[in-house]
């Protein structure tokens, strides 16, 4: 019975059900919504917002109220970046991608120096970096779109690279596995959990509590600066808002995926599957065609139910 | 006349441990009543029965002849206790009279609050210590701006604003330096000439002999012997704060005689409240260290491991410079720390055992990449030399009882085994079976060269299980206690800051 109940309470299993009951759910409403190509599309989608979750799991991992709100802003900063250097070379492409990844990691490190060494709250810090990264762009860009992509990369986030499949849904997958083998396989990973389970007990054991939140907000840069590609990749070129829709799905996926927001608890698996059945449910309740206030209440009501489902998981007493 | 306050046959359990067994406390109008005892004999909880803030199984509390119903503090404040706070509590932008009155302003006619009456009712209470006020010290003062000695007036004030029968002081003279005890004495002696009772918790013999008319000393939750200051002398009080066995040295084991120079030698180690304290151990040695709580023995365990550095001093093992700046420093010279308190300094909640006993070794080991299966087998090993039982290393720490819990967190230290192992309070809130594993452990790794050293809240434990003792006091040792002098009735005394 307890074992049953604990499998009840699997967010990747909780997960995985919510995914294949959106996609019936969809065919049913729209036939065609679960045709093979409509699933690839899907998941580029997901691929998108599941790397910008990334980073934004490993902040929450790290316990201490850990969230990164400059997510956004440092992905629309690595497309607007990617777009310059890029400017249509597919010769640029590895250069774009390189000061894209470079500018959120220094953003990333800023934040993380302020949050540990400073003590603001994370939400206020990176709340705060959000205004000072999108003055930033208003003064760079002038306002105005500049830049745009490469044709290779507009075909690594669109078209198929292999059977049907595009090129950053096998980056994302490796992302997925390396993710996986960091956290539960080295002391980096294994350290994350210890700062984000009992900070305190974890600096007893000679981990280098404040090192490792600092570089946990560098990583989430770094990933924001790479999504930040991807996303001028996906649309062909840059506005200065472009990242500000992923900053609440991204935290979304990652609570969906398990995580816990008190950190110490969760992986990316769960999350890479929080990012899939978030897109899939935004996708069945545009398909459903309902009024955009229809669509959010059902959007705020399955996200709640998904909460309740995972219950007050029990965080065991010590 | 009757007693202001009379405790009588108080019985009180937590859980399983019996606090208080039928103690007894009387206390007459006007007089300074010391209240003594070893770590666990129950005075601080006869105290909060008091004052309110713990409930009582049996027993009766009269104060003034009244049956006096103390179910919480503020119905113990209303009969006329109350409890002096140690811990500062005045909000330093606001002045005298608000802190005095804060949360309980006299309020007008119209419901606003009455500046004339806080200012009014001030400084009546100001002209009852003015004494000892010193300058400024007025009604409108901002907290900010008087002098360490003035605050604690200060708090002083607050409590006498509710105008009490009976303050209880805990402690209230230990972040004290001599001076300012002798301030705080003269204030004692105003409210003593006023006819208001003070019950005092003291550390240090010298000041209970000082100020004290009459000296109540408990020992295992019992009240055992009512001394009139005047009439007795710090030996019978220490004898019988220890009783017949008090005496007789602990050292019921083969002694080992230890030999060679010493390998640890701290030397003039300072931190906040603590030393400069110096003093050697040697190898296969246990040193505990023992005196009333909050002496300075956890600063001395977590300045020995880096965990909050010494402010001075310096820390050498086997002849190298070990001072620690930080927990890596004494983990790569093979010390190690184990604390009682486990939910704060010990367990990762939520993570599996595996993790909560292997990851201290990744650090050590300076290994980046986790060796699953080394690591299994190791701790598998570990965990089983020491009795543990749990179901298996994936589940989570919080599955385990105390004492298993426990056993985990040790299990980090051991492979390789310690240098120097530092244990602070570690058996606290284990149950039996595994505090006699973990005293088997202690003697095994120190017959095995480690040199051991242990705070332990409970005397008892101390005195059986260490070669040697160093007593603190105030953040001073004032005792080195070995063979013959390892008894009780040295180690209470010492505790209380008397030296032989």
């Amino acid at each position: 019975m307890s074992r049953f109940v604990d499998l009840a309470k699997n967010p990747l299993l909780i997960s995985s059900v919510a995914i294949l009951a959106l996609l019936i759910l969809g065919e049913l409403v729209s036939p065609g919504f679960a045709r093979g190509d409509q699933i690839v599309r899907l998941l580029t989608v997901s691929a998108i917002l599941g790397i910008a979750a990334a980073g934004q799991n490993l902040v929450i991992l790290g316990g201490r109220e850990g969230i990164d709100l400059s997510i956004g802003a440092v992905i629309s900063l690595g497309a607007v970046i990617a777009g310059n250097v890029m400017n249509g070379s597919d010769a640029a492409i590895p250069l774009a991608f390189a000061a894209a990844c470079f500018a959120g990691f220094m953003i990333g490190t800023v934040n993380g120096l302020g949050v540990t060494y400073l003590r603001i709250p994370p939400l206020v810090m990176t709340l705060g970096m959000m205004g000072v990264i999108q003055g930033g762009l208003v003064v760079l860009s002038r306002g105005v779109p500049s830049g745009n992509a490469a044709p290779a990369l507009m075909a690594f986030v669109n078209r198929s690279a292999f059977l049907g499949i595009p090129g950053i849904l096998f980056v994302w997958a490796a992302i997925v596995v390396l993710m996986a083998l960091m956290l539960k396989r080295t002391r980096f990973g294994w350290s994350i959990y210890a700062i984000g389970s009992n900070e305190n007990a974890a600096i007893l054991t000679g981990l280098p509590a404040r090192r490792i939140r600092v570089l946990l907000y560098g990583l989430a840069g770094l990933f924001g600066g790479f999504t930040g590609v991807c996303v001028i990749g996906y649309t062909g070129n840059s506005f200065i808002s472009v990242g500000d829709q992923y900053v609440l799905p991204s935290v979304i996926a990652v609570v969906i995926g398990g995580t816990s927001l008190a950190g110490g608890a969760g992986s990316y698996t769960g999350t890479a599957l929080g990012a899939i059945a978030l897109i899939l449910l935004q996708s069945v309740l545009t398909t459903l065609n309902l009024e955009f206030w229809g669509r959010q209440v059902i959007f705020g009501g399955t996200l709640l139910l998904l909460m309740l489902l995972y219950g007050r998981q029990a965080r065991l007493r010590v | 006349m009757q007693p202001i306050l009379r405790a009588c046959d108080i019985s009180k359990s937590f859980g399983a441990v019996h606090a208080l067994d039928k103690a007894r406390l009387t206390v007459e109008r006007g007089e300074i009543h010391a209240l003594l005892g070893a770590n666990g004999c129950g005075k601080s909880t006869l105290c909060k029965i008091i004052a309110g803030t713990v409930g009582l199984d049996a027993g009766e509390v009269l104060i003034d002849g009244q049956l006096a119903a103390l179910g919480s503090p503020h119905l113990a404040e209303e009969q006329g206790v109350a409890l002096f706070y140690q811990e500062l509590s005045l909000v330093p932008q606001l002045s005298l009279g608000e802190n005095i009155f804060l949360g309980r302003e006299p309020r007008d006619r119209l419901g606003f609050t009455d500046r004339a009456a806080i200012q009014r009712q001030t400084e009546a209470l100001i002209d009852r210590v003015a004494a000892v006020a010193g300058k400024g010290f007025t009604p409108d003062a901002r907290v900010f701006d008087l002098s360490p000695d003035q605050r604690q007036l200060a708090e002083i004030l607050k409590v006498l604003a509710r105008k009490p029968k009976i303050i209880i002081f805990d402690e209230a003279t230990a972040t004290l330096d001599r001076r300012q005890v002798e301030v705080f004495f003269d204030i004692l002696r105003v409210l003593k000439a006023e006819g208001v009772s003070s019950i005092f918790i003291s550390h240090r013999m010298d000041e209970v002999f000082a100020i004290a008319d009459r000296i109540t000393v408990m020992r295992n939750g019992e009240t055992v012997a009512e001394f009139a200051a005047a009439e007795t002398d710090r030996y019978a009080v220490v004898y019988a704060m220890v009783g017949e066995t008090g005496a007789i040295a602990a050292s019921v084991r083969d002694h080992k005689p230890l030999e060679g120079d010493a390998r640890l030698a701290v030397k003039d180690v300072r931190a906040a409240r603590l030393g400069p304290v110096s003093f050697t151990a040697q190898r296969g040695e246990i040193l505990g260290l023992g005196g009333l709580q909050g002496q300075g023995q956890k600063a001395l365990l977590a300045g020995l491991f880096g965990a909050e550095p010494f402010q001075g001093g310096s820390v050498s093992l086997d002849g190298v410079d070990v001072t620690a700046r930080r927990p890596a420093d004494a983990m790569a010279r093979r010390i190690a720390y184990v604390s009682g308190d486990r939910g704060r300094d010990s367990a990762l909640p939520g993570r599996s055992i595996l993790e909560n006993t292997a990851i201290a070794s990744l650090v050590r080991e300076r290994r980046h990449v986790v060796p699953g299966a080394v690591f299994r087998e190791r701790f598998t090993e570990v965990l089983a030399g020491l009795n543990t039982r749990y179901a298996g290393l994936d589940a989570p720490i919080g599955s385990l009882s105390g004492g298993n819990q426990q056993k985990v967190f040790i299990s980090r230290w051991l492979s390789p085994a310690p240098g120097l192992l530092l244990l602070d309070d570690p058996t606290k809130g284990i149950d039996l079976g595994a505090k006699g594993d973990f005293y088997l452990l202690a003697r095994k790794l120190a017959d095995e060269g480690a040199t051991v050293i242990i705070y332990s809240s409970e005397d008892s434990e101390l005195l059986s299980l260490c070669d040697r003792v160093l007593v603190l006091n105030g953040g001073a040792i004032t005792a080195d206690l070995v063979g013959d002098r390892l008894t009780p009735f040295e180690l209470t005394r010492a505790s209380y800051g008397d030296a032989a």
